[in-house]
């Protein structure tokens, strides 16, 4: 009973939150992703040249901080900050974005 | 079809609506200030936990930023694009009080307002920003302020700035006097004279500007250093403390600047002051004597008054600069810390970034980061991450950070004012 209900109330749920059009709940957001938004915002920023993530593969964004930090793709400020974060971090922040809406 | 009831019950049951229950009834917060830091705490809070009944405190029905009102001394920017309403913070379910803070009394948990009233809380967010520090420097006081302009509160004071500038003759001298650490935005002095120059070599050529400096070093300083002789030859000086460049006194009948060594006479003289917490953190009880007010590396709740938290340029927030970047994002995890203690559970130790762009030209930026996290009792740089921009650039590197810097600008208002 219970084994299959839940994952029934965990896509209700979602779907709520996702027709409320609430910001995603930062509160299960890992260990510094809430400061990522500070440039790479949930809402699309009309002319930004700062590219937004939300929405990507995750895959696609924990490689692109892997080669920032290793200097291997060549950034502005992204190489000083992705030396911050350690590679699980670094997995856990890419899940986070690639699991808001786009 | 399965009843409500045993829905709700499955649902806790599974641990995936613990704040429910603690939400209500123990679900207020409020929110004084609504800068950087208080807006983003308010509009966070009721993302994160709708439930909660909000309150923020601010008595201007217009914010007008800080950050790139630099951009508005030297023309290439007007104060109207400095300027965010609270309609999005509205939007998001906060409730607005559009009076001042009078009082907070943090053993009864309450908040007294100009208007009379008086809110009850369980959690407490302070954002009060800064306040100057009026008997600091001899000779400047609110009224010195209207010859000799602070602009380090963006609005009025930007516009007078500007207007002084451009009313000067050219061949004028403008001197800028920089604080000893800590005050809002370390980098700021150097944009601003940086940014002056660049008006001033278009339009008044002859004109030379003059930091005195109460300190031997500064946010960026190899980078503005070794940018202004190539782009403003012969029109920056800048004078360190050891060179003598500590201002002790200010005389603003003449707009004079006195040091231990010199007296300089400007045409048009910008005082930075010395700062401290905005003034209701010290009628809290959370400003200790330096001015400011100490936090611990989590939740940022005072360690001086249980229940307060305080957050952006008022607090202490170890290697954290007071920046519009680091004030929202010390707000952000506030508010998620705060959602987690009210549902009774232990916030995880964050980790958070500061940004910060500075504009040496319209098309020359620099910037510096760091990450940071608890260490020790206090939020410490991540060693190894972080730093400034390169001292040698090829391409289009500088004016890429520029084009960043305005987009930093756009994202952050919109995500701290919806």
């Amino acid at each position: 009973m219970r084994r299959l209900l839940l994952p029934v109330l965990a896509s209700a749920l979602l779907l709520a939150s996702l027709a409320e059009g609430r910001p995603a709940r930062a509160v299960e957001a890992p260990p510094g992703a809430s400061s990522c938004t500070g440039c790479h915002a949930a809402q699309k920023i009309p002319d930004s040249v700062i590219p937004h993530i939300a929405g990507r593969k995750a895959a696609d964004i924990a490689t692109a901080m892997r080669e920032y930090r290793s200097g291997a793709w060549p950034s502005s400020v992204m190489g000083r900050i992705a030396k911050g974060f350690d590679d699980s971090q670094i997995d856990a922040i890419a899940a986070w974005f690639a699991a808001q809406p786009e | 079809m399965t009843s409500r009831r045993a829905f709700l019950k499955l649902t806790v049951a599974a641990g995936l609506a613990p704040a429910v229950a603690s939400a209500q009834g123990t679900g207020r917060v409020v929110v004084i200030g609504g800068g950087f830091a208080g807006a983003t705490a308010a509009r966070t809070l009721k993302a994160l936990e709708p439930r909660l009944s909000v309150t923020l405190v601010e008595p201007n029905r217009i914010f007008t930023a800080c950050p790139f009102s630099n951009d508005v001394l030297a023309a290439i920017r007007e104060i109207s694009q400095q300027q965010f309403g609270y309609d999005g913070v509205v939007r998001a379910g906060v409730t607005l009080a559009q009076t001042a803070a009078t009082a907070v009394d943090a053993a009864a948990k309450t908040v007294t307002l100009a208007d009379g009233n008086r809110l009850s809380y369980d959690r407490l967010v302070m954002a009060p920003g800064i306040d100057f520090r009026w008997d600091a420097l001899p000779g400047y006081d609110e009224a010195a302020a209207e010859k000799m302009p602070h602009a380090w509160k963006a609005g009025a004071q930007t516009v007078l700035l500007r207007q002084q500038l451009q009313a000067m003759n050219d061949g004028g001298l403008v001197v800028i006097s920089s604080p000893a650490n800590p005050y809002r935005c370390p980098p700021g002095p150097y944009e601003r004279a940086s940014l002056i120059a660049y008006w001033l070599k278009i339009w008044k050529p002859k004109s030379k500007l003059l930091i005195l400096d109460s300190k031997d070093a500064f946010s960026k300083q190899r980078l503005f250093q070794n940018a202004w002789p190539q782009l403003y030859p012969g029109i920056v000086e800048w004078v360190s403390l050891s060179q003598g460049g500590k201002v002790t006194s200010v005389d603003p009948a003449t707009l004079t600047f006195v040091t231990d060594f010199a007296r300089h006479k400007a045409a048009v003289g910008n005082v930075i002051p010395p700062q401290k917490a905005g003034a209701i953190a010290a009628q809290a009880g959370v400003a200790d004597r330096t001015g400011w007010c100490p936090v611990e590396p989590v939740a940022f709740e005072s360690t001086l008054q249980p229940g307060i938290h305080v957050v952006g340029d008022a607090a202490i927030m170890g290697g954290m600069p007071k920046s519009a970047f680091a004030a929202n994002a010390q707000a952000k995890v506030c508010a998620a810390a705060i959602v987690e203690l009210l549902a009774g559970r232990k916030p995880v130790d964050p980790i958070l970034i500061n940004t910060c762009y500075s504009l040496v030209a319209p098309d020359y930026g620099i910037s510096i980061a760091g990450v940071y996290r608890p260490d020790k009792g206090v939020l410490a740089d991540i060693p190894g991450a972080g730093g400034t921009s390169p001292l040698e650039v090829v391409g289009g590197f500088r004016s890429q950070e520029a084009l960043y810097a305005e987009s930093w600008f756009k994202t952050i208002t919109a995500e701290t004012f919806g």
